[in-house]
Parts: C-alpha cells; structure tokens; sequence
C-alpha cells in the first residue's frame, strides 16, 4: 500500500518538478503512439469502410484474419520485426532496430487491425444505409464518401481513440525493437518495466499514472466531442 | 419520364424472386404496386431506383439506360428512412447542397417546405431524436425538394400514426398535382392505393400478373386471384 501512496506522491513531484527527463520520456511516447496511430489511421479508416459496404468472395475469410490480428501478441510482432530488421534480416540495410521509427512500426502494425476492425464493425451495420441513402439522393461517389466518413464519424473517432490507447499502452514490442535505451527509445511502458526490474514500485506507479492521466485526458477530449454531438 | 422494364429477372440462391417479361410504368403517373408480402415488390423498386443489380433484362428511363443524369432525376423514400446525424433543416437542405444550390435558395425552398409540413416545431431538432411519423415527413420533404421527375416511395406509411399517414397522403398528392412526376408507391394499404393511385401493378411471386387502372384491378372484372387476395386479407 505504500508503494501506492508514494507512487502518488512521486507522480505529483514528476509534474510539478518539470523533469526533463521525465518530460523526453513522456514526449517520445506520445510522438512514436501518435504518429503510428496517424499513419495506421490512414490505411485502416479507408480499408475498413470498404470492407463494410463491400460484398466478395472471400470477405468472410479476410474479416476473420483480422479479427486474428487484433488480438495478435505485441512481443510477437516485435520478434517478427526485430528479426526482419537484424543487420543479415531482409530489412537491415535500413538499420531500423533500436530506433524510434521501428518502435512506429511495431506499433502501427500493431494497430491497424484494431482501427479496421472496429471501423468495419461500425461501417457494416449502417454503412449499406448511408450508401443507399447517398445513390438515392443523387450524390456522386466523392460525395457519397464524405457522407459515409460524415455519419460514421462518432464510430471512426472511437477506432482511432481505441487504436492510439492500445499503442500507449503496449510494451512487448516496442522493447524488443526499441531496446529501451536512454533518452534514445525509452518510452512510458519500457520505463515503467524498467523501473520494476530495477525494484523502484514507487517511481513505476507514478509513470503509470502519468500514463493513465494522459489516457483520461484524451477519452476526455473524445467524450466531449461525442456530447457536442 | 417513363420507365420501360424488358425481361428483367432476380434471383437468391438460384430461386427466382423476380421475373417480369415486359412492362411500361407510363410517365405522369402515380403507380400503386401491390401484392403480398415476398411478391417482389420492394425487389422491383430497388431494381428501378439503381440501387440493387439485377440478373437479367433492362430498365429503360424514358428509352435511356441508367446514368448519373436519371441518378439525379430520380430518388427512393425508404420504408424505414435513414435521416443523416444532424438537424431537420439540413436533412431537407442535402440534395440541394450536393446540386451546389445557392445558400439562399436553399433557405428559401427549405423553409417553404418545412411550413408545409407543418414541422416548423421540429426545424432544428437532432434528427435521431425523431418519432417515426416525423422523420417519414422529413425523409418525403427531403425526396421532392429537388424535383425529382421519378419518385419511388416504398411503403412510406406503414407503421405511423393516422395524422402522419394524412399528410403524407396529401404531400404525395399535392406533389403529383403539381410537378406531374413519375411516382411509383409500394403499398399493403389497398385503400390508401385507391386514395392515391391512378395506375395499379399487381404482384404475385415476382410477377405483374395485373394492371391497369384502379377500377379494373379492383373492380367486379377483377382477377379471381386478387379477388382472393384481397378475401384473405393479404394485402
């Protein structure tokens, strides 16, 4: 329970105390969750519309691989790109492990299952609706997908929020290709790991709550916008 | 506009649900089609309106294949209606904002339906807060602020409060009287086909099997099949 009490405090200090490194820490975090999140956004909100108001052979088959997906392990994904990524690996020349742009890798694969999926299941259910209504007021197919985007909004806001919130949260991969290295890579998740390994309860608790401030703040931002409307 | 259907056939699973050889639904008129439940009827419209692909044969409109000219000329008020996430007032204003219709044009037809609706309360109101009867006004309001020269309508009555079914009714007709559209209207309702209708296509396991003008449809010299229809009460 102490370690709790103090983690609160230590948690209060860190803000207050405007640590640099606390504040790098944080910084690249929320650069390497957001912009794999951005870039997993772009691919997954067109990907899963189409695969909602799409018919064709085989979507059933596709639908449940990426249901597989979302629920991929995150060290899995990590272990399969830091072994693409090794120096002999069919991706070394680039030289991506142990950087902060494996670690967007690792978390934008990891991610754009979970925003097609959630995407697609809010698509299928009044995407087909939305179409008809579209080709029944004679909209021209740009028109007719700035309707879809329009009133599946709430649902692809919530598939981005969902998305962004499991990549800040994740740790497996991000460690075996981000390596954790000091003010190079270090994120919350791989500090908060550290930290226990190193016995330091107080200092992880309150990286987790900082961490968990920041998740309140942006559901916050998203629970006001869905009020609005 | 007329719309000329020619060997037009449907099929699920290799069962057939619509097989009609050949039918003209004249231009300026306002069609009834009914029949019983599964006779095809909503398959028919939906096929018309370029909203469902069929398996064989061709609709015609006014001797022109199905373009984004006929798209634009032509619209559908679903039985259940989606009404898009925002105010009546933009629901009504959507298809003229997709025409690129001047803002003040906009205002001025949209208005001047919404009086005649009678929901000028509701103007402003979130569209999903709606009861059935009022967003069924406004998904009609919505159908005919652009003139369309094809007005499909399927089933735009049913489940709604007798008030509601009144004014509809009378916006259907008022619409007719004066733009001389091309309306087709699936209805259960064999009265309400009689109210409105002045040509009646009769349904029966994906066919026409009748039409004609109410009179004779209905009439003494009626098919004893839809004499039996009608005993039954299935429509």
């Amino acid at each position: 329970m102490d370690n709790f009490v103090s983690g609160f405090q230590d948690a209060f200090q860190l803000i207050i105390d405007l640590d640099p490194e606390f504040f790098e820490i944080v910084r690249l975090s929320m650069v390497v969750s957001l912009t794999a999140t951005f870039l997993a956004a772009i691919v997954a909100i067109p990907f899963g519309t189409w695969l909602g108001i799409k018919e064709f052979p085989g979507k059933r088959f596709l639908v449940r691989i990426i249901y597989t997906l979302m629920s991929m392990p995150p060290v899995v994904i990590g272990l399969v790109l830091f072994l693409l990524f090794l120096r002999n690996g069919p991706l070394g020349e680039f030289r991506l492990n142990f950087t902060a742009t494996a670690m967007i890798i690792a978390q934008f694969v990891l991610v754009t299952p979970i925003i097609t999926g959630v995407v697609f299941n809010g698509t299928k259910d009044r995407g087909p609706d939305i179409q008809d209504l579209a080709r029944t007021m004679g909209s021209s197919p740009t028109q007719t997908v700035w309707l879809l985007i329009k009133e599946l909004r709430i649902n692809i806001l919530s598939a981005v929020v969902t998305g962004y919130g499991r990549a800040m949260s994740e740790v497996g991969a991000v460690m075996v290709v981000g390596g954790n290295i000091k003010g190079h890579t270090r994120i919350m998740t791989t500090t908060i790991a550290m930290l226990r390994n190193m016995g330091e309860y107080s200092l992880a608790i309150a990286t987790g709550i900082v961490l968990l401030l920041i998740s309140f703040l942006i559901n916050s931002l998203l629970y006001h916008w869905q009020q609005e409307r | 506009m007329n719309i000329t259907i020619d060997s037009l056939t449907k099929r699920y699973n290799n069962k057939s649900v619509l097989d009609i050889p050949e039918m003209i639904f004249d231009e300026g008129c306002l069609w009834g089609i009914l029949g019983p439940n599964g006779s095809g009827k909503t398959t028919l419209v939906r096929i018309v309106a370029g909203l469902l692909d069929s398996c064989s044969g061709s609709v015609l409109y006014q001797g022109d294949e199905y373009s984004d000219s006929i798209k634009k000329a032509m619209t559908l008020v679903f039985q259940r209606p989606y009404l898009i996430r925002s105010t009546v007032y933009e629901n009504i204003a959507y298809p003229l904002r997709i025409r690129g219709v001047s803002e003040q044009e906009i205002l001025a037809r949209v208005n001047e339906l919404i009086e005649s609706f009678n929901i000028q309360s509701i103007r402003d109101q979130k569209a999903w807060t709606l009861s059935g009867g009022e967003a069924q006004k406004v998904a009609l309001a919505r159908a005919i602020v652009f003139k369309p020269r094809i007005l499909i309508l399927d089933e735009p009555t049913s489940n709604i409060d007798p008030e509601s079914i009144m004014l509809l009714e009378e916006k259907i007709l008022d619409y007719y009287r004066k733009e001389k559209p091309t309306i087709l209207m699936v209805t259960h309702n064999i009265q309400q086909a009689k109210r409105l209708c002045n040509r009646i296509a009769f349904m029966n396991e994906g066919q026409i099997i009748d039409s004609g003008v109410p009179a004779e449809i209905f009439g003494s010299g009626a098919m004893p099949k839809i004499k039996e229809f009608i005993k039954k009460g299935l429509i």
